[in-house]
Order: structure tokens, then C-alpha cells, then sequence
């Protein structure tokens, strides 16, 4: 009886999370083989995966999100860098700084997309009409990479806080004393923050990154709130373009295969996310 | 011996020069600091200020391109209450989120206790598992869950989406509880079981309560992230009668013409304010939470 005791326990958790997370998994697994038009299906081999590795429109959704993650992960690793090495001075005012940049974190996608939809707006939008009298862009969202840089924007500004907090954790684990020895040693400022700080935060910034990354290949909140991956398919990413399979072309063999195309990209930043975390903390 | 004797004629030569400069550029550096800091935050807030202006701004301004208006108008809030679908969207909202949070606080406490506190064998491979779950977003396992759903005839059901919000928080419930069990000391559970409490008598009435800000951080962020999504509900919710804040908002937005924006604004406010409210209150215990989530091997 004991013995069983925290089986017990943890039946609930694996009950439900096989229900709702493992067992669809598989099932996309087997609805990927197969061809279904109105409640009929027809098992067709890896046709599903072919027709999908053979069309201009994956490519160029896993193009996009490429391009949106490089350009989401490095932004959002600079800001929370500097963010977090100021925040680690200990500032008086740190708790409320901290409050504040928090703030985005805490709202829903579609609050943050329909407000950044609306500062572009042009015409009425304040963000549009900055930068019309600043750098001379008159139409932001109907340009692609226009379109683009507005949801990066978004969701640079929405994960950055999460992304700091990581890096400042990462931080404060390096002593003090070992600044104080280089300083003793003649080390300049820029020598120890590279010898030092770099050297000792940077299992945390490979943690942060990776975080990110995976973050970034399941954007989709974002895209739907602000393009729709418009203008045209500019901003069509690999998970809207899932969506879209399903949800306007009710394609729901090519749709299961690409989100198991999606599981395996994420499967694979996982396992590298908790090989480091492993080693780091070993 | 001589590295010793060279640091002693290094320190005076420094301590007798250095202060007063190295404090200067300390004071200006924090201001400057600080000046960026307060620049940051300005510009992160910006958008909210703007949704909430925009919000509070009187019907009827025309064009007016004053950005804070004269006068100020709860308008738009009675009359986005008063349309017959915002608040049914909010009371559906409400029941999702809260039975998504109730269930995976229930279900984490348990499993997050057996994790801190029993050895079993599995117990390793359990913990590797619910990080993987931690890790990989619910996103590509929503076409699936859509079909079964709809085959099961569960698509605009409050129990599919309190099943699927449950299960989704429940890998970071376990994280967070685990951690919050772990710091709780053995002692008192020894001395109860040395009184003759039973397992199940030491966990809930020794163990539990005093795990309780576990509790209530992992209640709270489950409640404020169901009622933030905005995905799961897109896809499982499709009549008016079910759909939640969220969907109801990107409808909304889809079929404006632009002259509509207080309104919207009006919303948008509206569907922050539990996420914001909560955030203030558990702030301390929400980013501890977040951390354990995330970095704790």
C-alpha cells in the first residue's frame, strides 16, 4: 500500500496530460497518413508529407519563420542583456522598473496584437505617424517586411521582461568577489565583463536563447491578431500556416502532418534546452 | 609572498586616490541608468496609456487629434457591456479559466508532493517527462485535439476547454509545487507521523497548508494564462454562445471599419485588467514561480 501511495499521486497528472497532450500527439502522428475529406479517411502513406516538402508554400512559411526568429531571439537577448546588467546594479527603484517592463508579459496576444495593429494604423496610428515624420515610412503594415517588423516588435516587447528575469537569475549567481579580485588585478571594465560576466552567465544566455527560439517557432497568437499573414502570405509562418489547413481549407491530413513537422523541430530544441540545463546544474 | 607585498603598495596608492572619482562616476552612472530605465518603461507602457486614453475618450469627438482628450467618458465600457454578447464572452471566459485553474492546482499539488517527497522508481523518468511537457507549447497538438473533439462531439463545451486548460498547466504546477514542497521541513511531517498521522492526514493537513503560496501562485497564473489564451478558445469555440473574451475581441477587431476604436479599446481594457490585477498583487511569488518553471533542473 505504501508503496503504490505516490502512483497514486501522480495518476491524475499523467492521466491527464496523456489525454490532452501525448495521445493527440500520436493521433496527429496516424491522422498524418491519411487523406480526409468529410469524415472519411483513406490511409496514404507519407503522400501527406511529399505534397508538403514538395510546395513553394512551406518552404517559404518555414522561410518566414526563420527570418522571424532569427530577428525575434537576437532582439530580445540584446534588450534583456542590457536590462539585466543594469538591473543587477541594484538600483533603488529596481522593484518598480521591474513591475512596469512585466506589464506586457501579463496580457493576452490579442490585446497586445490589436494594440500594436492600431499604433501602425496609418493614417491614425501614433507609432505611423512617428515614423513618417522621423525616417519617412508612410506604409509600414502593407509592405512585407513592414508587416513583419511590427509583429517582431510585438512580441520582442512582450517577451523580453521573462527573457531578462532568466538572464538576471544567471547574473546574480556570479560572486562579487570575483569582480573585486579583477578589479584588484587591474582588469578593466569591458575585461571583466567578458572574462567574467560572459563567461559564467553564458550556460544561462544558451538556456535563454534556446527559451526563445521554441517561443518563437510556435508564434502564432501574434500573427493572427496583427497580419493574418498578410499583406498577401508575407507573414504566413509555419504554425499559421498550420492553422490555415485546418481551419480554412479543412485539410486536416496535411495539416496533422505539418504540426508533426512542428512537434519535431520543437522536440529537438527541448531535448538540447534539457541537456544544458542538465549539465549546468550537475 | 611578493604578489602580497605588491597588492599592499597597490591598495593605499588607490584608497588614497581613487574615491572620490570612483564615487562621481558611480553617482552618474546610476542616473544615467536610471534615465534609460525610465525611458524603457515609459515606451513599454506607452501602448497600454494609449488603449486606455483612447478608451475613456468621449463619443462623438469627431476627428479631434487632441491625444488626451478634455473630458473624460466611461461611454464606451457601459455600452460594451450593454451589447448582448461582451458579457456573455466575460462569463465564459470566467468559468474556463476558473475550472482550468481549479483542476490543475488540485492535480499538481498531488503529483508535486509525491515528487518531493517520496522516492519511487520512475520518479526521475516522471520529472524528465513533465519538463518536456513544460517545454513543448500546446500549439502542435491542437489539430489533433480539434479533430477528436469534434469527432467526440465536445467542440463548444465547457469541458473540453477546462480538460485542455487543465492539462496545460499541470507540468508547470508540478514544477512549481515540487520546489515549494521541497523547502518545507521534513521535521514536522516526521513528528506528526511519530504521533500516528496517516500519509494522507500529514499531507493534507501538514504539508499542504504550509505549501499554500505554492498553492495560490499556481491557481493564480493558471487562472490569469486560461484567460489570456486566445488560441485553444479560437479553435475549439465557434458559436457566439461559448466563445470566450478573447475570441470575441478578435472578431470584434475583424469586423470594425476603424470608426469603432473606443469600443474596442473599451475591451481591450477590460480583458488586461485580471492579468494586471493579479500580477500587482503576487508579484514576488509569480517571478519566483516563473524562475522555478524554467530554470530549475
Amino acid at each position: 500500500m505504501r508503496k503504490c501511495y505516490p502512483y497514486l499521486l501522480i495518476a491524475p497528472a499523467i492521466g491527464l496530460i496523456s489525454l490532452v497532450s501525448l495521445y493527440p500527439t500520436l493521433y496527429s502522428l496516424y491522422l498524418s497518413l491519411h487523406r480526409i475529406r468529410r469524415g472519411s479517411m483513406e490511409w496514404v502513406g507519407l503522400q501527406n508529407y511529399s505534397t508538403i516538402l514538395t510546395s513553394a508554400s512551406f518552404w517559404q512559411s518555414l522561410q518566414h519563420t526563420l527570418v522571424f526568429g532569427v530577428c525575434f531571439v537576437s532582439i530580445t537577448l540584446v534588450c534583456a542583456y542590457g536590462l539585466a546588467l543594469m538591473f543587477n546594479q541594484k538600483l533603488a527603484l529596481n522593484g518598480l522598473y521591474m513591475t512596469i517592463i512585466f506589464v506586457p508579459w501579463m496580457l493576452s496576444d490579442i490585446v497586445s496584437g490589436v494594440m500594436f495593429r492600431w499604433l501602425f494604423l496609418p493614417r491614425t496610428g501614433v507609432g505611423h505617424r512617428v515614423l513618417e515624420v522621423l525616417l519617412g515610412i508612410s506604409n509600414l503594415p502593407s509592405t512585407p517586411a513592414g508587416a513583419m517588423s511590427i509583429v517582431i516588435g510585438a512580441t520582442v516587447w512582450q517577451a523580453t521582461a521573462f527573457a531578462m528575469l532568466l538572464l538576471l537569475a544567471g547574473l546574480q549567481m556570479v560572486p562579487r568577489e570575483i569582480y573585486e579580485a579583477a578589479l584588484i588585478d587591474g582588469a578593466t571594465r569591458w575585461q571583466s565583463f567578458w572574462h567574467i560576466t560572459w563567461a559564467l552567465v553564458r550556460p544561462t544566455t544558451m538556456i535563454t536563447t534556446l527559451f526563445l527560439s521554441i517561443q518563437a517557432i510556435n508564434t502564432i497568437g501574434m500573427f493572427l491578431a496583427i497580419t493574418e499573414g498578410g499583406p498577401g502570405r508575407a507573414t504566413e509562418v509555419l504554425s499559421l500556416h498550420m492553422y490555415r489547413e485546418v481551419m480554412t481549407f479543412f485539410n486536416f491530413g496535411s495539416a496533422a502532418a505539418l504540426s508533426v513537422i512542428l512537434f519535431v523541430l520543437n522536440a529537438v530544441l527541448a531535448t538540447i534546452y534539457i541537456r544544458t540545463l542538465r549539465a549546468e546544474t550537475a | 609572498m611578493k604578489h602580497v607585498q605588491l597588492i599592499d603598495r597597490h591598495i593605499p596608492f588607490r584608497a588614497a586616490r581613487k574615491p572620490p572619482g570612483r564615487r562621481q562616476r558611480w553617482r552618474w552612472e546610476a542616473l544615467a541608468m536610471n534615465i534609460v530605465l525610465f525611458s524603457v518603461c515609459l515606451l513599454v507602457l506607452f501602448p497600454v496609456f494609449y488603449t486606455i486614453i483612447t478608451s475613456l475618450r468621449p463619443p462623438r469627438l469627431g476627428l479631434s487629434r487632441a491625444f488626451i482628450p478634455d473630458t473624460w467618458s466611461f461611454d464606451h465600457y457601459i455600452r460594451l457591456l450593454s451589447t448582448p454578447r461582451f458579457p456573455r464572452y466575460i462569463l465564459n471566459s470566467v468559468i474556463n479559466s476558473l475550472g482550468g485553474a481549479l483542476v490543475t492546482t488540485v492535480v499538481s499539488a498531488l503529483a508535486g508532493y509525491a515528487c518531493a517527497r517520496y522516492t519511487f522508481s520512475g520518479r526521475s523518468l516522471f520529472l524528465i517527462f513533465i519538463m518536456g511537457m513544460l517545454l513543448l507549447p500546446g500549439l502542435t497538438n491542437l489539430i489533433p485535439l480539434y479533430k477528436l473533439a469534434s469527432d467526440l462531439g465536445l467542440l463548444d463545451s465547457y469541458l473540453i476547454m477546462i480538460a485542455i486548460y487543465s492539462a496545460y498547466g499541470v507540468p508547470f504546477g508540478i514544477w512549481v509545487m515540487k520546489s515549494f514542497i521541497e523547502r518545507i521541513p521534513r521535521e514536522l511531517q516526521e513528528a506528526a507521523a511519530v504521533d500516528g498521522a496517516s500519509p494522507l492526514q500529514i499531507m493534507g493537513y501538514i504539508v499542504l497548508p504550509l505549501a499554500r503560496p505554492g498553492l495560490v501562485a499556481v491557481f493564480l497564473f493558471n487562472f490569469v494564462y486560461n484567460w489570456n489564451d486566445f488560441l485553444t478558445a479560437l479553435i475549439m469555440l465557434s458559436s457566439t454562445a461559448m466563445k470566450t473574451a478573447t475570441v470575441g475581441l478578435f472578431d470584434f477587431q475583424n469586423q470594425l471599419t476603424g470608426n469603432e476604436n473606443e469600443l474596442l479599446a473599451a475591451a481591450c481594457v477590460i480583458i488586461m485588467l485580471p492579468g494586471l490585477v493579479v500580477f500587482l498583487i503576487a508579484r514576488k511569488t509569480f517571478m519566483r514561480a516563473m524562475l522555478e518553471g524554467a530554470v530549475k533542473g
